[in-house]
This record gives C-alpha cells, sequence and structure tokens, in this order.
C-alpha cells in the first residue's frame, strides 16, 4: 500500500547509498488540486517509469482527496501528503521537499505526463554525459479540447519551444519548462526553497536561481506532455495572469531575489548611484534601476547623513553608503566602492535615461570581452550624464592611482579603454534574428525567412528548433528540395508531428503516396500516443 | 501545468519571449491536417475504405471544415456512389460557399449522370472561384465537346495557360478546341510549342498533321473559289 502523510516507515534511505544497479534515488514531486481525473493519468505515468528507483510525493493542496487513486496504483514508493488547507503550489512543492531523499528532484504537475523513459533519459544525462547539476528535455505542447466526459482529446502536439540553456536569458525569462526539469536535490540548499509569496511565475523564480549554481543541460528528446486546453480561459493561470499589477509585483520580487552566495556561475554586479542628495530625481532613478534591470546588482547609494537617516527602502537591494556631505562625487563613489562587492560595478548619475536594457548591453558586452582593461559606457550615456560598466578591480586600481581626478579621467589615466558595445555584443542575439524571421516570413518573403532560420541554427544553437522552423518556410516558399533536406535530417534525429506532417506533404508532391501515407500514420500515433502508452 | 504557462507569457523585452507568447495564441489542428492528408492519400492509393475512415474523423474534429466532405464525395464517387457522392459535396458547398472542390464534384457527379448542362454549369463555377483548378478544367473540356460550345472553355484554358505557360496537356486541350473551332493557325501554332516543350508528344504530332491538312484543303478551297 502506498504510504500516508502519517506514516513514519521509509523504504528508502537518504539517496546517499545509490542503489548502483538501479542508479540514484530520484524523488518526483507531485502536487496536485482538484483534478483527479488527469491526475490519475499523472500518478501513473510516474508509477511507471523505465527507472524505478523513485520517491513519488504527492500533495494535496487542500482539494479533493485523491486518496483512492493513489490506493489503486498500490505503489510502496509513493508518499501521499493529504493537507486540508489550500496553501498554493509554492507551498506544496515545499513541504514534499521536506520529505524527498533522492539525489535529485523532478517536478510533474496534476495534469501533465511524463513518457516511460523521461527520468531514465534525464538520470542518464546528469550521471553520464555532462558536469552539469541540472537538466531538462523538450516537451509536446498538446493542444486539446474537453470531451463532454471530460477526457482531453488532443488536437495538436507542438514542441514549442526547443532552446538550449542560456543563462542570460533565464534571468530575464523562462525558457525552461519545469516539468522537464531534473536537479539535484542538494542544490535547493543553495538556492532556497520556493517561495510562498508569489502567485505566479513560481516555477520561474526557481530555475532562475538555480542557474545561479549551475548550467543547465538540455536533452532534446522529447519526454512528455503538458496540456493546454483550447478557449479554457478561465484556468486559475489565466485569470492570474490577467492582473496586470500583481503579475509584474511578482516579476520584480524574482529579479531582485538575490540567493545566498557564493555563485558559482555568477558574477555579481554593484550599480553605484551619484547624487548630491537624495530628492525626486534620484528617487525616480532608483524605481527605474528596480523595474528596469534584471541581471543580479546591489545598487550603492552614497549619501550625506541627513539624507541616509530619511532613507525609506521601498527597493530591495539598496545599500546607503553615509558620506560627509563635504565629499566630492568621485570621492563618494570611493566610498561606495570599498565596502561593494560585485565583480562589476557600473558607475550611474542620478537622472540617467533608465530604460529596457539600459545597463545589460554593456554590461554583456564586458563579461564576454576577452580584453582586460575595458570599460563600456552605458548605450545612453554622454558628457553630461556620464555612465559605464567595468571590473571593480579596474576601477579600483585606477582610483588608486589617480584618486582626485574624475570617474572617467582616473580610468582613461590608468589606461582603461572606454568603448561603446558593439552590435554584436548586446545579449539577446538569437532573438534578435529571430524576430527578423519571423517579420520576413510574415511579409511573405519564405525563402528568404528559411535562410535567416538556417542561418540561427548554424551560428546560435537551438539547432532542431530552427531548421524546423527553416523547412516549414522552404515548403511555403516552394523550394521543396531544400525542405526535404531539411525534413529528413530533422525526422532521423528526433520526428515530431509537424517534420512528419511536413515529410509526407513534400513526398505527396512528388507523388509517392505510399510514403507519404507511412509518415502520416506516424504522425497519428504520435498524436494519439497518451492512449497507446498509458490505457 | 499553469505555472509553467504563466512563465512561456511573460511581457518580455526580448523577441524571442514574444515570439513564444505568439505562438502560443493559435491553436494547431494538426490531428485533423494528419488525417485529411492520409485521407487524401488513401484517395489516391485506392484504399477508399482507409481513406473514408480518415475523412470522418477529421470532419469530426474540424465539423466546420468542407475539406473531409470533399473527400468523401471523391470516395463516394470513386466508388459509383453518385447519390452519397452528391450530397456530400452539398455539405461541403453548405459549410463553405467558395470551396472550388465541391463544385467540381458536383460537376463530376453531373457529368456521371450525363446532366451536361450542369456538369458544365458546376466546372464553371468551380473554375470561377478557382482559375487554377486543373480537373474542372479538363472536366469543362470534356462536357464542352460532349456539348459540342467551345467558346468559353478556351476562355479558361486560355486564363490557366497564362499562369502554367508551360502545361502540354492544356496546350493540347486548347489546340483541339481551337481546331475545332476552325481557328487552325492558332491551333497549328500552339501545338508546334508542344512539340517544342516535348517532341515525344506523338498525340500532338497526330493532331498537327491533321491541323496542316485542314489548312491545306482549307487553302486549296480558297484559291479554288477565287479563280472561280
Amino acid at each position: 500500500m502506498p504510504r500516508s502523510s502519517d506514516s513514519k516507515k521509509r523504504h528508502h534511505r537518504a539517496g546517499s547509498a545509490p542503489n548502483e544497479k538501479q542508479g540514484p534515488m530520484v524523488s518526483v514531486l507531485l502536487p496536485t488540486l482538484n483534478r483527479p481525473g488527469y491526475f490519475a493519468q499523472a500518478l501513473f505515468s510516474v508509477v511507471r517509469q523505465s527507472y524505478k528507483n523513485l520517491q513519488i510525493i504527492v500533495v494535496n493542496d487542500g482539494g479533493r482527496d485523491v486518496s483512492s487513486v493513489v490506493d489503486s496504483c498500490g505503489d510502496p514508493r509513493v508518499i501521499y501528503i493529504n493537507r486540508k488547507e489550500n496553501r498554493g503550489k509554492a507551498f506544496s512543492l515545499n513541504e514534499a521537499l521536506e520529505r524527498a531523499e533522492g539525489k535529485y528532484i523532478a517536478y510533474l504537475d496534476d495534469d501533465d505526463l511524463y513518457y516511460p523513459d523521461h527520468i531514465a533519459t534525464l538520470v542518464e544525462a546528469l550521471e553520464n554525459q555532462t558536469e552539469c547539476q541540472v537538466a531538462y528535455s523538450d516537451l509536446y505542447k498538446v493542444y486539446c479540447s474537453i470531451q463532454p466526459d471530460g477526457s482531453r482529446l488532443a488536437l495538436g502536439k507542438v514542441v514549442e519551444v526547443s532552446r538550449d540553456f542560456d543563462r542570460f536569458v533565464m534571468l530575464y525569462y523562462n525558457h525552461v519548462l519545469h516539468v522537464s526539469l531534473l536537479h539535484r536535490r542538494d542544490l535547493i540548499d543553495r538556492t532556497g526553497p520556493y517561495n510562498e509569496d508569489l502567485s505566479v511565475l513560481i516555477d520561474w523564480d526557481m530555475t532562475r536561481r538555480l542557474a545561479f549554481f549551475s548550467d543547465f543541460h538540455h536533452i532534446t528528446d522529447i519526454t512528455g506532455e503538458f496540456y493546454s486546453p483550447v478557449g479554457d480561459s478561465d484556468r486559475i493561470s489565466v485569470r492570474k495572469r490577467k492582473d496586470k499589477s500583481e503579475y509584474l509585483r511578482n516579476a520584480l520580487t524574482i529579479r531582485t531575489t538575490r540567493p545566498p552566495k557564493p555563485w558559482p556561475k555568477i558574477e555579481d554586479m554593484s550599480i553605484i548611484l551619484v547624487t548630491d542628495r537624495l530628492d525626486k530625481q534620484t528617487a525616480g532613478t532608483i524605481g527605474s534601476i528596480w523595474r528596469y534591470s534584471f541581471y543580479p546588482y546591489k545598487l550603492y547609494l552614497p549619501l550625506p547623513q541627513v539624507d541616509a537617516g530619511r532613507f525609506e527602502a521601498g527597493v530591495p537591494n539598496v545599500v546607503i553608503v553615509p558620506v560627509d556631505s563635504s565629499v566630492p562625487g568621485a570621492r563618494r563613489i570611493d566610498a561606495a566602492l570599498a565596502v561593494c562587492d560585485g565583480e562589476y560595478v557600473a558607475v550611474v548619475p542620478s537622472g540617467f535615461d533608465v530604460t529596457e536594457m539600459w545597463l545589460e548591453d554593456s554590461l554583456h558586452a564586458l563579461i564576454n570581452s576577452p580584453l582586460a582593461g575595458e570599460a563600456i559606457e552605458l548605450d545612453r550615456s554622454t558628457d553630461a550624464l556620464w555612465a559605464a560598466v567595468m571590473r571593480k578591480s579596474d576601477l579600483q586600481s585606477a582610483r588608486n592611482n589617480f584618486p582626485d581626478m574624475s570617474i572617467r579621467e582616473s580610468l582613461e589615466s590608468a589606461g582603461i579603454t572606454l568603448r561603446r558595445p558593439r552590435p554584436n555584443e548586446i545579449p539577446f542575439q538569437f532573438d534578435q534574428l529571430l524576430a527578423e524571421a519571423q517579420r520576413t516570413e510574415k511579409a511573405g518573403d519564405f525563402s528568404e525567412a528559411g535562410r535567416i532560420y538556417e542561418h540561427i541554427a548554424a551560428g546560435y544553437e537551438n539547432q532542431l528548433w530552427m531548421k524546423s522552423l527553416a523547412a516549414t518556410a522552404y515548403f511555403k516558399a516552394g523550394e521543396y528540395s531544400r525542405a526535404a533536406q531539411l525534413t529528413d535530417e530533422l525526422n532521423r534525429s528526433r520526428p515530431t508531428v509537424d517534420t512528419l506532417l511536413l515529410e509526407a506533404r513534400l513526398k505527396r508532391k512528388e507523388k509517392d503516396f505510399a510514403s507519404s501515407v507511412d509518415l502520416l500514420e506516424r504522425a497519428k500515433c504520435m498524436l494519439d500516443e497518451k492512449e497507446l502508452l498509458w490505457t | 501545468m499553469d505555472m509553467t504557462k504563466d512563465q512561456f507569457d511573460f511581457t518580455a523585452r526580448s523577441p524571442g519571449a514574444a515570439q513564444q507568447s505568439e505562438v502560443q495564441e493559435c491553436a494547431p489542428t494538426q490531428h485533423y491536417e494528419v488525417l485529411q492528408e492520409l485521407g487524401d492519400c488513401h484517395t489516391h492509393l485506392g484504399e477508399h475504405e482507409r481513406a473514408q475512415r480518415c475523412y470522418e474523423k477529421a470532419a469530426s474534429l474540424e465539423p466546420d471544415e468542407p475539406a473531409p466532405y470533399v473527400g468523401l464525395g471523391v470516395v463516394a464517387l470513386q466508388k459509383d456512389l453518385l447519390d452519397d457522392a452528391e450530397i456530400a459535396f452539398r455539405v461541403a458547398c453548405r459549410l463553405d460557399v467558395r470551396c472550388a472542390k465541391a463544385y467540381a464534384g458536383l460537376a463530376m457527379v453531373a457529368q456521371q449522370r450525363a446532366d451536361y448542362k450542369r456538369a458544365f454549369e458546376m466546372y464553371l463555377k468551380c473554375l470561377e472561384l478557382d482559375v487554377d483548378n486543373l480537373t474542372a478544367l479538363l472536366g469543362l473540356f470534356q462536357t464542352s465537346c460532349q456539348m459540342g460550345s467551345f467558346a468559353r472553355v478556351i476562355h479558361y484554358l486560355q486564363a490557366y495557360l497564362n499562369m502554367h505557360p508551360g502545361d502540354t496537356s492544356v496546350m493540347f486541350s486548347l489546340a483541339a478546341l481551337y481546331m475545332k473551332d476552325g481557328r487552325l493557325a492558332r491551333a497549328r501554332t500552339i501545338l508546334l510549342d508542344v512539340l517544342a516543350l516535348d517532341p515525344a508528344n506523338t498525340d500532338a504530332a497526330n493532331l498537327l498533321e491533321e491541323v496542316e491538312q485542314n489548312i491545306t484543303r482549307t487553302e486549296q478551297a480558297s484559291e479554288a473559289g477565287a479563280r472561280l
């Protein structure tokens, strides 16, 4: 019988003693709330994993009791926490994490499914293929209609995003589906638990924090599916998303979250805001920095004692550095520099035009520059309102050697090169090119769009995703030969419903109806796969 | 998976994130498309029962789409079930009054019933909606031959050839119509073009020979007339 929440008996002890034959234990966290039908499918998809060394922690978040479903699977690996009060997803995940004993943690929502090799694929990757402590795979997004009996009819299965890990992107928005994630449990000791104050974007908050401590290994196998009922605008997530101020509050909370140091994968940044006094303009600049910065930072504010005393920190991560009111601007920066602990320092005057990507463009250029001794001016920097980002060590050296000069002069005197970021140094190159390809496609130039997609695939990772888009564009352009080459390549490495359908259409153009039927039958099987696998 | 969906809708400054949100908004009709394509392929392979099952399921997934009914009509037509075919094509027309293929289907049903006048009308209706429909064009050609009326057909064949200048089968049909209409010089020009594109086309060579003979006869007749 499955263990209930009051069971004290533990079949597996702390993943610390992995069974060599079985592999290390994986704790699968499965919170559920009032979806017993879908939950049953989700649970069975875990129970029937080919990877057997599992601890399956089901948390009922104050909804309908699902003990009958849990009992029906008769699996001793399942722990059922049947809580009466609804406390939210983050609370449920934390509750499950407290019980987790596996070396690794995996997640499943109650309306989603793993394919049979999901866990095995991810464990194999983390154990044998990579130094990363986090891995994720691709999933089908299943557009479905809900039938009168509550069952889901698949209208289409799409790998909507198959994006390779990019830390800068992860700091900005989530490009990794939480359900596809497997990570070492001990990372939670460093990230901290799920933030129970968040109402949306809970998953991104955790993946963002994980990115401080590990790279993510992307496996392009499709190992599960998540569902999107068509026309279901009453979903909780949709309703929550419509509350824009709440959404923004959550997003800003996440962006300003700084897990405890040390951060092996992220170098911290200090922003030193230069101002004479705490006035409306300075408050406005602080607010804009809070709103628009997504790279982790602390804001250092050297202020005269009188202002420092009346500063009320309405925004997080602000450090007041009290200075004597007679101390000039550059010396105030020196005072802040003495206490700040970021590897990078941005010097910004009050009143600076802070807007989207105001700092990250230059910072990204600096982080990726192979040359030492460079300071990158911000895009909107002027002589009157000069701002730049640099390595803290460079600035310290310049200030030590030329303490009586302005910041800019001291940097130049110290031989630090001041320059602007070049177009190819700014972040989100992939996204910019993708947008360009899509604009081209919308304008009807499918041939050119196909070439841009291929260009992206060649130089900016995300190969399967981009080649798939290229093949479709070439098909629309009537360039069947190139489309056929790409679909053939894609279907050999990772066939999807889309790529099989496209190749079938190409075969049909060649009047090869028999091959077309074979491909379409494979696509049809994929669309029916849930039934084939789990019923 | 509510929260994950939220993340992908994050109102981002990155075009990549925006793109992800955009993609999400349009629900695909893949399942329907796979079944429809599968039905079409089975039809081409003469596997009527399989085709019919695919079309029926496609119709259940997208009940407002005319294409599965066109497919069902074609299957019925191939099985010589003219009444069933007509019903299916009519349903397709009702779902989409601009469904050219449905009119072509109705025309074929009428042609099978030797109702050439209706077949002609339906083919014309189809071509009004889709001047590129080769089935309708050739059907119109056949029907007009059966009815002995060519003028309107010539217009559509010419329109088609403007879009597909190298289509020798349509060029041949047009040449045949010109010949029947007594426009021998134009017929000869087109047949010479056909043979330039396809020197092994014996039908065109034979028709050209016939046209040449007619031209000679006509010239001889007019010379004789002039002498008289």
